[in-house]
């Protein structure tokens, strides 16, 4: 990731390490949403979740939303993480951080960002369950059965 | 034309597998031909193919557009990334 980017995308393997220290110029407001793998879904316990990608589409699609939001928003800086592969309960698997000069158009930027991503960008996510079912071996990863 | 469709995520589970070999007829098979015969192949992405859009070399093709030989194409649908 470029330090002095406007705009940068990460793509990294396994959780998103503590993040840097970043303030960019004339910024009076800084948005910071983490996702973090939850301990429960659906009332089963989860050891982790696992995220898959598809390069480079998955790289380019995330660019693409990151330089739109940002053009439309009128921000002074948005950086954007997110994990591939194996990612621990309690591990943070995406990380959005998005400077303005006021709140407003950050935190909407963040919503915006979030809400297409999850629409548009080639990114699925498997999870991992501490208990095992037997149903489970069904839903496994067919490269991995076949 | 035969060509092969890459697999993801739900998808890839729900076919069992992580790509599908389809045979496409006519001399100009689109983005719209493929989905429809993936459908055909395999019956299990059929109540997923509405809410999936095929990708051409990596971007996201309308239904209309043309499919070449060489291309690589991806199904993709059932997003949950975040």
């Amino acid at each position: 990731m470029a330090p002095d980017a406007l705009v940068s995308v990460a793509i990294v393997d396994g959780p998103l390490p503590e993040p840097d220290a970043w303030r960019p110029v004339d910024a009076g407001a800084i948005v910071v949403f983490e996702g973090v793998v939850r301990p429960r879904e659906a009332g089963r316990r989860l050891a982790a979740l696992w995220y898959e990608d598809y390069e480079p589409m998955t790289r380019q699609e995330l660019e693409k939303l990151a330089e739109e939001v940002f053009d439309a928003r009128v921000l002074l800086g948005l950086r954007l993480e997110h994990s591939r592969g194996r990612v621990p309960v309690g591990g943070c698997s995406f990380r959005l951080r998005i400077a303005s000069e006021h709140r407003q158009a950050a935190l909407l930027a963040t919503a915006e960002l979030i809400d297409r991503m999850k629409q548009h960008v080639p990114l699925w996510k498997r999870p991992e369950w501490l208990d095992a079912d037997p149903a489970d071996e069904v839903e496994s990863d067919p490269c991995r059965t076949r | 034309m035969r060509v092969t469709v890459r697999l993801f995520g739900p998808q890839a589970r729900l076919a069992g597998r992580r790509q599908l070999v389809v045979e496409l007829v006519g001399d100009a098979p689109t983005a719209g031909d493929v989905r429809a015969e993936l459908g055909r192949v395999e019956p299990r992405l059929t109540p997923s193919l509405a809410h999936s859009r095929l990708a051409i070399n990596y971007s996201f093709a309308s239904d209309a557009q043309r499919i070449l030989a060489e291309d690589e194409l991806a199904l993709i649908g059932m997003l949950g990334g975040g």
